[in-house]
């Protein structure tokens, strides 16, 4: 009866958390669809040219575009003036991506290992061999370990990414780990233990606004990057950074901050603004909670104490408070979209949340706003329930999670030991998931499927990676191009790149949702499938396997039959019709506008409705957050002074570049040609270049505790002394990304892996590296 | 067709489009606010898809380049300059052409007769502004055309459209209502290279 | 006269140019020809020119030859066209290398064209009566059309024809080759070329070639002033003075031009002219335009009172291998200051920390350029051996 209990228990959650999305195409009520009538042919019939909505899948944006495609070859990809998201802009990569599909270097067959891992032989295998390779693996596997778990999933962000999950599901394992550790985890921590949700900035109405190493010039070209630079002259925008990137360009002021020293900035903003009292007592008093244990907790905190950190002067400090106090609420310190600095970032984040809180710059024009989304009808699938499965390999007490913290830090009350505290069940925390991997503890994890992710160019500590990887019996990796990861894997399936399959409507979640979906703009160039045609056929393959099913139960299978049955021979456009049935004209506007929202208006002020709640325990804006003393943690946000710079060293900071996407477009040679050079450069300040006897074009040997790189080196006044930067996604080990395959240097290579036990989030800024001439 | 054939296709389809209109009243321009400018390149690239610029370092019909300011850490200053043919309205690449291969159309933007084209590169040296090269595709002299084939449908240049801040404005120059005349007016601006006397019709906001 | 026509000697045998020398030529030009197919091959991206310097050193060689042919056209029109007698000596020999060099010139050019056979079709169907360039490729056509006569008549000791077509043949050839002056001079963009200056100047260069090709000449069918008779070494004294007078004038013009440039540093001027005096180009200045072009062969002049035909050979020979350098130098340092700046970003091709562009003739050029001068030899060499190319 109890292991009944626990079982349907265990049922709900996957099927919760296997499938929000999607489908059921029998219930949809409208038979025909005219997918067709979205092509739309373009002037004059002999020329055989047609306009294709569809959305762009090079960044994690999906900006809606038109491709124009000539005789069946793209020609071009053009903004949509309906996107109003996008601002109807189309930026380099996503051009680029007209010459995806047709790139030489990308996947075409499915591959299975011939070689030795890494040495590069393969066969071209149909995919009916690829799927019984894998099948027989997966099975052979589970009764190896007696353990479905000990089979890993890796996947990144992506409008197909839910089959995958749905794979994870079908096989029965607990462990997926996906990117936000290594990206954002940290940062919706910080701000969600404030607002109980993840704000985006209304940079286009803010009057003020501070960003602190959020490059929005260089990095994903988002709505706040274009509103930034159309409004640079009405609006003062200060800019902290170690670099003056592109960003500086918009920027009033910048200020080359200390690394790591960005709270002490904030919280000396916030005891200014409430020393003077210029926070806005009535929305404090209405909105938030745990004002007066702030206002004794940064007492300590003034600015002359933030520049002794920083080294941005104190009177410089006071301005910036008082301006943001005055600019209020149309005043903002950016949320941005960075990854964690230093060990102390989901405090950090906590700081700048608090800060537009006492302001009143929350859901009101030009400050922070809540995001909202546009909900799509989905169908919930009933994944199988299996006796052989344990739960997560990093998650719960895991006693090494301490080795997982920069040395600085191991002392800090406020950071568990044993734990990473907010760990999410889907996500995991990719460091700690590593090392438990190499541990073997508490289990074996012998087997990885590894979706769009690149985790050997992703996670800090190559080495440490391709050990892991080393370690497994089976990896298949499904991708668009041979990946470092893919390189390494037995099995590899190649996927139809973005243009050339359906991907489901998809809402795209912000201060003004709006829906996306994709459609093929030319049929599939290759032997490709979608993910989602490849969890179907495997799904299926698993069916004819009884030894697969020992542990399951009776009705397990019959839900996966329905499974498959629900996508097999069911065109996309049905299922996105089905998602979009709640909203009469939806689905005809989002198949010729190429997007589908309700407004376009900002809808200020919904959190701040009388008996509105936040997603917080009060109900309110914490500013002394209630749960967190229940984890062991501060209820306010502790400075931590950041490790001191080794003699000799350099701090090693990552960041973009507008024609990059984390590892993906390096390898594409107009976007190579338009960053500038054809590998990346260690930035020197001209000082430390002379110390270290190098000048511009030289070589370096940048070394850290786990790994060296050669890298050319750029003297540029764009730096700090102390900290010297490289771009990532060079130096690559793949043999097929053939323009990067051990040009350049990979900064993966080199960063250190430490993680923050809060949110699991893997730490950039805290490896220090030596120099010398090459 | 291969993409060469196809970019030979486009001067072609252009030159006939251009005779189409000979008779047109515009005279088109942009006007560009650099300030905006993020040296994102998506102008640099989105002109490469549309006007089948082969891959190549060199070759290119439109640039970004970064001014030189007096930097020394920690003051610094960094602004980007995008840029491409002038469209002159008195272009010395068209006067010294032996075989009027390059010709400016009735509303005024200047192109390249591929077919025509002898490669003696007389307009690549007489050019002030580098804006032309040699394509390999074309095999013939290469340049901005404006995005001429996109006059029919009234699109803008494809730089002008896929601009994330819209730096540039493209517009009559001869329409006092269009937006560009409305910023000329209202704006301060120059040209580049003035004392050449080329008369530009890109028009940079000061 | 026309019964004596027929019995002019118009083949004959030069036994003192040996067979070695034609095999040498040969040889050389066979180079060219390796160049020739690597270009048919490979295209154009076998050559060193760049987006920045799209004019190397086959435009430089070209008008090398055409200021060649030009100088010996007008140093030899003295003769039959304006009457000094003791000038009718050189005719033949200097009309025949004038044909044979502009021949080779525009074989180099021919090479250095990316369409050369679109051109004569477009030049004719589609010409541009603003383009220096067409009227300088015209004129060149009509320029060879009559020193071809030119020579015809001169072989067939038809005066009057020659008189002509000489004419002809001086006006057509001061046209073309201060057009060719005017292809640089009328670029605004480039202000190291533009202006007067280079028309007036590429006349008085081809002056000086001209004088020094046919000392050179000399020597090759004579072998040594010995052999030679009293009215060619009179000739070769005469010319030998002029030479020397013109590259005086030379060395006074070029002395204002570099004042002029670097005088109060006048924008891209300066720069181009730095790069003769102190940049990469100042070798090639110093030592062959200045040294080898100019200075040798003015000092000889001087102290031999141009007397000494043989030393006027070798002043001859240092003049014509320095003028072929001032040639690739006015070509070259005219496209070395970039029309934009080598900022980051502005994909400036071939340049330098001290924003200058740089360029390098190629292989495939180099081979070209000595080809097309071992082959123009070559045909010389033929045309003396079996041609009757003295007076009488």
């Amino acid at each position: 009866m109890y292991l009944l209990k626990t079982k349907l228990n265990r049922r709900k959650f996957l099927a919760y958390s296997g499938g929000t999305l999607v489908a059921g195409a029998m219930a949809s009520k409208f038979s025909t669809i005219k997918a067709v009538a979205s092509v739309h042919s373009g002037q004059g019939k002999e020329s055989k040219t047609k306009t294709v909505p569809s959305a762009c899948a090079i960044c994690v944006n999906k900006c809606s575009f038109f491709a124009d495609v000539k005789d069946g070859i793209i020609h071009k990809l053009n903004p949509n003036p309906n996107f109003f998201k996008s601002r109807s802009m189309l930026c380099a990569r996503g051009n680029v991506g007209a010459k995806v599909p047709y790139d030489p270097d990308r996947l075409k067959k499915p591959l299975i290992r011939t070689g030795k891992r890494g040495e590069g032989k393969w066969k071209e295998v149909s995919w009916e061999e690829a799927y019984d390779y894998i099948v027989e693996n997966v099975i052979k596997l589970i009764d190896k370990y007696d353990n479905r778990s000990s089979i890993a999933f890796a996947s990144t962000e992506g409008l197909q990414e839910e089959f995958f999950r749905h794979l994870t599901s079908v096989v029965g394992s607990t462990n997926s780990v996906r990117h936000p550790t290594l990206c954002l985890a940290s940062n919706i921590q910080g701000y969600s233990s404030v607002y109980g949700t993840m704000p985006d900035a209304d940079i286009a109405n803010a009057k003020f606004v501070v960003m602190a190493g959020s490059n929005r010039a260089e990095a994903f070209i988002t709505p706040d990057t274009i509103d930034l630079a159309k409004r640079h002259k009405e609006q003062t925008f200060v800019y902290l950074d170690p670099r003056a990137t592109k960003s500086a360009a918009l920027a009033d002021k910048w200020f080359p901050i200390k690394p790591g020293t960005d709270m002490a900035v904030v919280l000396a903003m916030i005891n200014v603004i409430i020393s003077e009292e210029l926070y806005d007592k009535e929305f404090v008093d209405k909105y938030t909670h745990g004002f007066d244990q702030l206002k004794e907790h940064i007492k300590k905190n003034t600015p002359e104490w933030a520049e002794s950190e920083s080294e941005i002067p104190a009177d410089e400090i006071t301005w910036m408070a008082r301006k943001f106090a005055e600019n209020a609420p149309a005043s903002v310190w950016y949320p941005g979209r960075r990854s964690s600095f230093t060990a102390n970032d989901v405090y950090y984040r906590r700081a700048c949340a608090i800060l537009n809180a006492i302001v009143g710059a929350w859901d009101r024009k030009g400050g922070l706003i809540p995001k909202s989304s546009i909900s799509l009808k989905s169908h919930e699938f009933i994944f199988p329930l299996y006796d052989r499965v344990k739960s997560r390999i990093d998650g719960g007490k895991v006693n090494f999670a301490v080795d997982i913290l920069p040395d600085y830090i191991k002392s800090n009350k406020g950071m568990p030991k044993d734990e990473v505290a907010y760990l999410s069940e889907t996500d995991g925390s990719w460091v700690l998931f590593r090392d438990a991997i190499l541990k073997q503890k508490p289990y074996p994890v012998k087997g990885m499927f590894i979706y769009k992710q690149n985790p050997v160019e992703s996670v800090p500590n190559r080495s440490k990676t391709l050990e892991m990887l080393k370690s497994m019996e089976f990896i298949c990796t499904i991708d668009i191009q041979m990946s470092d990861t893919a390189w390494y894997s037995d099995v590899i399936l190649p996927e139809s790149t973005y243009l050339e399959r359906w991907d489901p409507a998809h809402s795209l979640s912000g201060v003004a949702p709006v829906v996306i979906f994709r459609q093929p703009v030319i049929d599939p160039l290759f032997d490709t499938k979608s993910m989602k045609d490849i969890a179907v056929d495997l799904t299926e393959k698993f069916l004819e396997k009884d030894e697969f099913w020992v542990d399951a139960w009776e009705e397990d299978k019959a839900y996966m039959e329905e499974y498959v049955k629900t996508f097999k021979g069911v065109s996309m456009s049905r299922i996105i019709e089905h998602q979009l049935s709640d909203y009469p004209g939806a689905y005809k506007m989002l198949m010729e506008k190429g997007c589908f929202y309700k407004t376009d208006k900002i809808p200020y002020g919904e959190t701040l409705k009388e008996g509105v709640r936040l997603k917080t325990k009060t109900g309110k804006i914490e500013l002394a957050n209630v749960r967190y003393p229940e984890a062991g943690l501060h209820d306010l946000p502790v400075y931590q002074k950041p490790s001191r710079l080794p003699q000799g060293k350099y701090r090693f900071v990552v960041g973009r570049h507008a024609q990059f996407t984390q590892a993906n477009t390096q390898n594409v040679p107009y976007l190579l040609e338009a960053y500038g050079d054809y590998e990346n450069m260690l930035w020197m300040h001209p000082k430390s270049a002379l110390k270290q006897r190098l000048k511009d074009g030289d070589y370096a040997i940048v070394k850290s505790s786990v790994g060296e790189q050669r890298v050319k080196v750029k003297v540029t006044e764009y730096i700090r002394p102390d900290t010297v930067f490289y771009l990532h996604g060079f130096g690559r080990l793949s043999k097929w990304l053939t323009n990067v395959y051990k040009i350049g240097a990979s900064d993966a290579e080199i960063l250190e892996d430490y993680a923050e036990t809060i949110s699991g989030n893997a730490l950039l800024h805290e490896t220090f590296v030596e120099i010398k001439k090459a | 067709m291969s993409e060469n054939s196809r970019a030979l296709k486009l001067a072609e389809d252009n030159l006939k489009f251009a005779n189409k209109r000979r008779n047109a009243k515009e005279k088109w321009g942009i006007v560009l606010d650099t300030s905006k400018c993020i040296d994102c390149k998506a102008c640099t690239v989105a002109c490469k898809m549309e006007n089948y610029v082969p891959v190549g370092f060199y070759n290119y019909r439109i640039w970004v380049a970064e001014d030189t300011h007096y930097a020394k850490y920690p003051k610094v200053k960094r602004s980007f300059q995008p840029s491409q043919c002038q469209q002159c309205e008195n272009p010395p690449c068209v006067h010294v052409c032996p075989t009027k291969a390059s010709y400016k159309t009735a509303d005024g933007v200047i192109m390249v007769d591929a077919k025509k084209c002898i490669l003696c590169k007389y307009c690549m040296t007489a050019c002030p502004y580098d804006a032309r090269y040699e394509n390999p595709a074309t095999e013939a002299i290469d340049k901005c055309t404006f995005c001429y084939q996109r006059r029919a449908e009234g699109k803008d240049p494809a730089c002008v459209e896929t601009c994330p801040p819209k730096v540039r404005v493209f517009g009559d120059l001869n329409d006092p209502n269009s937006e560009v005349s409305r910023l000329l007016a209202d704006n301060e601006y120059t040209v580049l290279k003035p004392e050449k006397g080329t008369k530009p019709k890109l028009k940079y906001i000061k | 006269m026309t019964a004596n026509v027929s019995t002019i000697n118009v083949f004959t045998k030069n036994e003192k140019i040996s067979n070695i020398w034609l095999i040498i030529t040969l040889l050389i030009s066979l180079l060219g020809v390796y160049g020739l197919f690597n270009v048919l091959i490979n295209g154009h991206d076998v050559y060193g020119v760049t987006r920045t310097v799209p004019w190397g050193i086959l435009i430089s060689t070209y008008v090398f030859f055409v200021v060649s042919s030009t100088g010996l056209c007008l140093i030899s029109s003295m003769g039959h066209v304006f009457g000094i007698e003791n000038f009718e000596v050189i005719g033949k020999r200097s009309i025949i290398l004038a044909i044979l060099t502009l021949l080779c010139g525009f074989g180099v050019i021919a090479l250095e064209l990316g369409h050369p056979f679109r051109m004569m079709l477009y030049n004719v169907i589609s010409p541009n009566f603003q383009s220096a360039i067409w009227w300088m490729g015209t004129l060149y056509g009509v320029y060879l059309i009559f020193i071809v006569f030119e020579f015809y008549f001169l072989m067939k000791h038809n005066h009057k024809g020659a008189f002509y077509a000489g004419l002809g043949g001086f006006l057509a050839g001061i046209s073309a080759h201060s057009n060719l002056g005017a292809v640089f001079g009328l670029l605004e963009a480039r202000p190291f070329w533009h202006g007067p200056y280079l028309p007036i100047y590429f006349i008085l260069s081809a002056l000086i070639s001209g004088s020094a090709l046919i000392i050179i000449i000399f020597f090759v069918a004579y072998r040594s002033p010995s052999n030679m008779p009293e009215k060619v070494v009179k000739v070769l004294r005469s010319i030998t003075k002029i030479f020397g007078f013109l590259i005086g004038v030379l060395i006074f013009f070029d002395i204002w031009k570099i004042i002029t440039s670097i005088y109060g540093a006048p924008p891209e001027k300066f720069e181009a002219v730095q790069t003769l005096l102190s940049g990469q180009l100042r070798v090639n200045f110093w030592l062959f335009e200045i040294v080898l072009g100019m200075l040798i062969p003015f000092f000889i002049i001087i102290f031999t009172k141009g007397r000494n035909i043989k030393a006027s050979l070798f002043a001859a020979i240092s003049a014509v291998l320095g003028i072929f350098y001032m040639r690739y130098d006015l070509v070259i340092a005219g496209q070395l200051v970039p029309m934009r700046e080598p900022l980051p970003g502005a994909h400036v091709e071939g340049a330098l920390p001290n924003g200058l562009v740089s360029y390098s003739p190629s292989f495939t050029e180099i081979v070209i350029v000595v080809g097309a001068i071992g082959f123009c030899a070559f045909l010389y060499l033929v045309a003396e051996k079996y041609l009757n190319l003295n007076e009488e």
